[in-house]
């Protein structure tokens, strides 16, 4: 099953880039953010909007970016605000930026800075935004430390409300906050994922001797996370039994790098990988029920592939996924020489 | 010096360890230099001056010792020798009383000895007649057990009279005798007489057999005929049940013969019962035929008297539980047979072992799974070779189950495999998993010992065991048509196919997990842009060099090497770039030396432009090569995706296009796919200079020599190389 030249590319961005964010908040239409990472060129952010007859991607907008972006998030709540993480050089930061008002200029308009998150000890890896709808709290993750930032769009202010370090042994490269709990965050590095406790601000679980890449809550069942790690492929865990996954895919050829559960459809599963291929799983659904499982893995000969489809029409490395929320079956994925590709999965998603 | 002041010295001077020779060198203390015992520690310590002294103090502590220990002694003496004076006397009166009471008991002893004597010839007397009364009375005794049928205290009294019977019977007691040994021949008739007798309980009879042997009666006549009794009591019984049947009269003969049949079921089971038992300690099957055959004999004869208790179906029935008992039993004796030889040398040391180890590890598990399952067939051959009538009977049901037991076997052995790897079925084994998920203690070698040996069972051990059941077991039949035969070689071998290369890929992502360790600390550690000029090659390279080099020394010894000539690089003219490659290259094989260098860059191009993923992530093959090189490409890409991570200032930017410089030409000893190594390494430099901030090219003469120096150090560093 090759992934053909099915999906729609949108070609852009003119420099490398890693971060793509599906905007939440947008009802109207499918859109997705897209920032560059480029060391001695000027910086983009670029709006993409799908068109009404899905079959183009349009730049709604082109906003010039400080430093190269190693995160994107968008606010879930308000279209036109996105939180980026940044580096220029040796500089390292994170803001949350407001998309001016657009009247079909040919020109591109300054960002507005939000706010920013400043005080971070060591370099800001990720910025969350509480998944699911409003909440005046946003979490920004350094290498070392979690805060809990209390955000005040209107006065255009973020208090630190609690912070604390999870120590200099672990090196955190980011993190995903649970949308049925949004007093649990899940912070990961090289070597576990942890979950923390946002009111004691105290570590409450943890799945240990993983190498994380990425992790992501399914937005539909609680307590199932998805791991993407590097050689050792996908594991899908639940957090009430951390000692061993209940399920695995074998993921990439080399690292899996990104991992998203679908919105909707809770057993799809979108992975990204260096081996410049994005992998669309169908995972058993029941893993809680040992009954169907068992006898699902029955025989080796009749365990079905859960493999859906394998898209491998990028020239590099995929780093960025997103699912649209508005379109559950569309997803947008991005590969390190700028190239953003959104493809339809309708034909694979479960018959009901 | 005196012997005794020498000798004190000398002693001193051992416990001090100070040399022997100075305690023997006399050493005149001038009156100049008086010290004092202190002076030890002084800087104007003399050690002669210091031993003299000391000597002196000795010997007037040694003078003062001995006054003190002469009057102690003396003090001693005195007092005990008093002591001993007063005890002397009241041990001699002690001794005088003990004389006379000795004295006085002699006299009452002597007094009464003559009535003690004539008491105990009273009383030998009285046991004597005692004795002879019983005698006298034992007929009469006897007459009377007989009346009382009490047998048992009969045989009792005869046997203990016998002894005198064998003594005095010739003279005093002959009438006794006679008559009693007349008595004891009624006693023996009613005992025959209750043996034979069918309405006794059977434990009276088998008491009357016991006294009967008592009594040194010939028992096996006995045995012969009440063997036959028994077969005409059987033959009578059925043919008065018979009778009784047509009289229909269920009420009172029925029972006892459902009892019969009870009787009879119960033995036959209990039969079958102890073959099952001696299943458990590997019976060969000429053994079980025999314990099989000689119940059957028994079951036919018992049907000929015994129809009704259906014996020969209860018989097949449990003949046909052994059989399958004995089938599965042995194969899951093979699956412990081949684990056992899978595991059991890995325990042995490592080190120069190690190669011997993998490989006869290899060899004799191999060995295991197709002696072993050779050996299970021609075990049940001789199941089905055999003429007995039972087995002929089930002769479609054995194929069925030796099928079946094949299938299972190599199903169990597969997750077998899997389990050896700590990769089980993970929802299945849900409670294993808990411990087996995290088994990070499983060995490299064992998981490639797993995927050659897998490959054997797919390619040699199913086709000749496929061709054994072809020849020998086909047919069963017993299941029905749409189910096919329970062997099914093709599912087997997809099975072991997939294993073996999921095992592969095992193998790949064990040892490519080690690397990324080794690479992530390099690369995520350091403070790029703040690198300190490149001075020599980094540490890194060597290590990694040693892993890919032990990765490589493992696999040579138990995959072939997939080269068809294995070429050094200096030897190389470029005309034999590669066997495994793909077409495109294949076409640029006749090329001239010339034209080498702008060919590589083409290829490059090539590459990057049509066949990148290809060439990086091929289908791993079960040769060397193929592993090895997929390890390497592996390596270098998560080389490659770590830099693309950091941000570099010129110097970091240098130090990676130096180590990356040094490792080309020792990858390109370990890959022979040149094109994909400088491929990737041109990947590597590449992204290096995109997130440096200030590029400039490291001087190649510098960089050259450098490298050379590191090149020859990692070269006597690296062992076998």
């Amino acid at each position: 099953m090759q992934g053909g030249s099915t999906g729609i590319v949108y070609g852009g961005l003119k420099y490398q880039a890693r971060c793509i964010a599906d905007v939440k908040a947008d009802a109207n239409n499918t859109s997705f953010l897209a920032g560059t990472l480029s060391l001695k060129e000027e910086n983009e952010v670029h709006l993409i909007r799908l068109s009404p007859s899905a079959a183009e991607l349009v730049c709604e907008g082109l906003f010039y970016h400080p430093g190269e972006i190693w995160d994107l998030a968008s606010c879930p709540f308000d279209s036109r605000l996105f939180s980026a993480v940044f580096a220029s050089g040796e500089t390292n930061g994170a803001v949350i930026w407001k998309i001016p008002e657009l009247y079909g200029q040919s020109n591109s308009p300054p960002l507005e800075q939000l706010v920013s998150f400043d005080g971070h000890p060591c370099k800001i890896r990720s910025i969350l935004w509480w998944p699911i709808g409003k909440h005046d709290k946003v979490i920004s993750i350094d290498e070392q430390n979690l805060f809990l930032w209390s955000l005040d769009c209107s006065r255009k202010i973020a208090e630190v409300q609690s912070q604390e370090s999870v120590g200099v042994l672990h090196h955190l490269s980011g993190g995903a906050w649970d949308p049925h709990d949004r007093n649990t965050v899940a912070a990961f590095c090289d070597s576990s994922l942890q979950c923390w406790d946002l009111r004691t601000m105290k570590k409450t679980n943890s799945i240990e001797l993983v190498h994380v890449r990425d992790a992501d809550y399914n937005p539909n069942k609680q307590h199932i996370v998805a791991t993407a790690e590097d050689e050792t492929g996908i594991h899908l865990w639940d957090l009430r039994m951390p000692n061993f996954p209940f399920s695995e895919l074998p993921g990439h050829a080399h690292w899996t790098w990104a991992i998203r559960h679908n919105p909707q459809y809770d057993q799809l599963i979108l992975s990204s990988g260096t081996d410049s291929t994005v992998n669309l799983w169908l995972t058993s659904s029941n893993n809680s029920d040992d009954s169907t499982s068992e006898s699902q893995s029955d025989s080796p000969t009749q365990k079905m592939d859960p493999l859906l489809n394998s898209y491998t029409d990028y020239e590099n490395s995929v780093y960025g996924i997103a699912w649209s929320s508005r379109e559950p079956s569309m997803f947008a994925s991005l590969s390190y020489d700028g190239r953003v590709v959104v493809e339809s999965v309708k034909s694979y998603l479960p018959r009901k | 010096m005196d012997e005794k002041a020498k000798r004190t010295r000398e002693l001193l001077a051992s416990f001090y360890s100070t040399e022997a020779s100075t305690a023997g060198r006399a050493v005149p203390v001038s009156p100049s230099r008086v010290a004092t015992l202190d002076s030890i520690n002084s800087p104007s310590f003399d050690p002669d001056v210091y031993m003299n002294l000391l000597h002196v103090e000795m010997a007037a502590e040694i003078k003062n010792l001995d006054t003190d220990l002469q009057m102690l002694v003396y003090e001693i003496t005195t007092n005990s020798s008093n002591n001993i004076v007063g005890m002397e006397a009241n041990m001699e009166q002690l001794l005088e009383k003990i004389i006379s009471v000795q004295s006085k008991s002699d006299g009452v002893d002597t007094s009464l000895f003559a009535k003690r004597e004539k008491i105990e010839k009273l009383h030998r007397t009285r046991n004597f007649l005692r004795k002879i009364q019983f005698i006298y009375d034992l007929p009469g005794r006897l007459q009377k057990c007989i009346e009382s049928e009490a047998y048992a205290d009969a045989v009792r009294f005869f046997i203990g009279a016998k002894p005198i019977f064998e003594a005095y019977g010739g003279s005093s007691f002959q009438e006794c005798k006679i008559s009693s040994e007349e008595t004891m021949k009624l006693v023996i008739e009613n005992l025959k007489g209750k043996l034979y007798s069918d309405t006794e309980p059977i434990e009276a009879r088998a008491e009357a057999v016991v006294l009967l042997k008592q009594l040194n009666f010939p028992v096996e006549d006995l045995k012969n005929k009440m063997l036959d009794k028994l077969e005409d009591f059987l033959l009578d019984f059925h043919k008065e049940s018979k009778r009784m049947d047509h009289q229909c009269l269920p009420d009172n003969i029925p029972d006892s013969e459902r009892r019969l049949i009870e009787l009879a079921q119960d033995l036959f089971t209990k039969r079958y019962e102890t073959i099952q038992q001696r299943i458990t300690e590997q019976l060969s099957s000429e053994a079980l035929m025999l314990a099989l055959r000689d119940i059957w004999s028994d079951v036919s004869l018992m049907d000929q008297v015994l129809p009704e208790a259906a014996l020969p179906v209860i018989s097949l029935e449990a003949s046909r539980g052994v059989i399958k008992k004995y089938i599965t039993g042995a194969f899951s004796a093979l699956l412990r047979y081949v684990s056992e030889a899978l595991t059991g040398p890995q325990t042995s040391p490592k080190g120069t072992e190690e190669q011997r180890t993998l490989q006869t590890a290899l060899e004799s598990s191999k060995k295991a799974v197709i002696q072993g399952s050779m050996d299970c067939l021609l075990d049940f051959r001789h199941l089905l070779d055999d003429t007995f009538e039972l087995v002929t009977k089930m002769r479609d049901l054995i194929v069925d189950w030796v099928q079946e037991g094949f299938q299972d076997f190599f199903k169990a052995l597969n997750r077998h495999f899997l389990m050896l790897c700590g990769k089980i079925d993970i929802i299945k084994n849900r409670v294993n998993a808990a411990e087996g998920f995290r088994a990070e203690k499983v060995q490299t070698g064992l998981v490639l010992v797993l995927a050659q040996l897998s490959i054997f069972i797919e390619q040699s051990a199913i086709p000749r065991i496929t061709e054994e059941i072809a020849a020998s077991f086909s047919g069963g039949g017993l299941r029905s048509y749409e189910y096919g035969p329970a062997f099914v070689p093709g599912e087997i071998c997809r099975l072991f196919r997939s294993a073996s290369s999921s095992f592969l890929q095992i193998y790949i992502t064990m040892r490519t997990q080690k690397i990324s360790t080794l690479l992530k600390k390099r690369f995520m550690a350091p403070n790029w842009i703040k690198h300190k000029e490149p001075r020599e090659v980094h540490m890194f390279v060597d290590l990694l060099l040693q892993e890919l080099h032990g990765v490589g020394a493992e696999v040579r010894q138990l995959l072939p090497s997939g080269l068809t000539q294995r070429h050094h690089r200096t030897e190389s003219t470029g005309s034999t770039n590669s066997s495994r490659s793909n077409p495109l290259r294949e076409d640029k094989i006749s090329r001239s030396n010339t034209q080498r260098a702008r060919s590589q860059l083409l290829e490059s191009h090539l590459a990057k432009l049509f066949e990148q993923k290809m060439e990086i992530f091929t289908k791993i093959e079960h040769t060397e090569e193929s592993i090895v090189s997929t390890i390497v490409k592996l390596s270098l890409k998560s080389i490659q995706e770590l830099v693309q991570l950091q941000t570099l200032n010129r110097s970091g930017y240098q130090q990676i296009q130096l180590d990356i410089e040094f490792l080309k030409n020792p990858l390109k000893e370990i890959v022979h796919d040149e094109a994909v190594i400088d491929f990737l390494l041109k990947e590597v430099t590449n992204a290096a200079h995109e997130r440096c901030l200030d590029p400039i090219l490291w001087r190649r003469r510098s960089s050259t020599s450098s490298s050379r120096q590191s090149w020859s150090r990692t070269r006597s560093r690296i062992p076998g190389k």
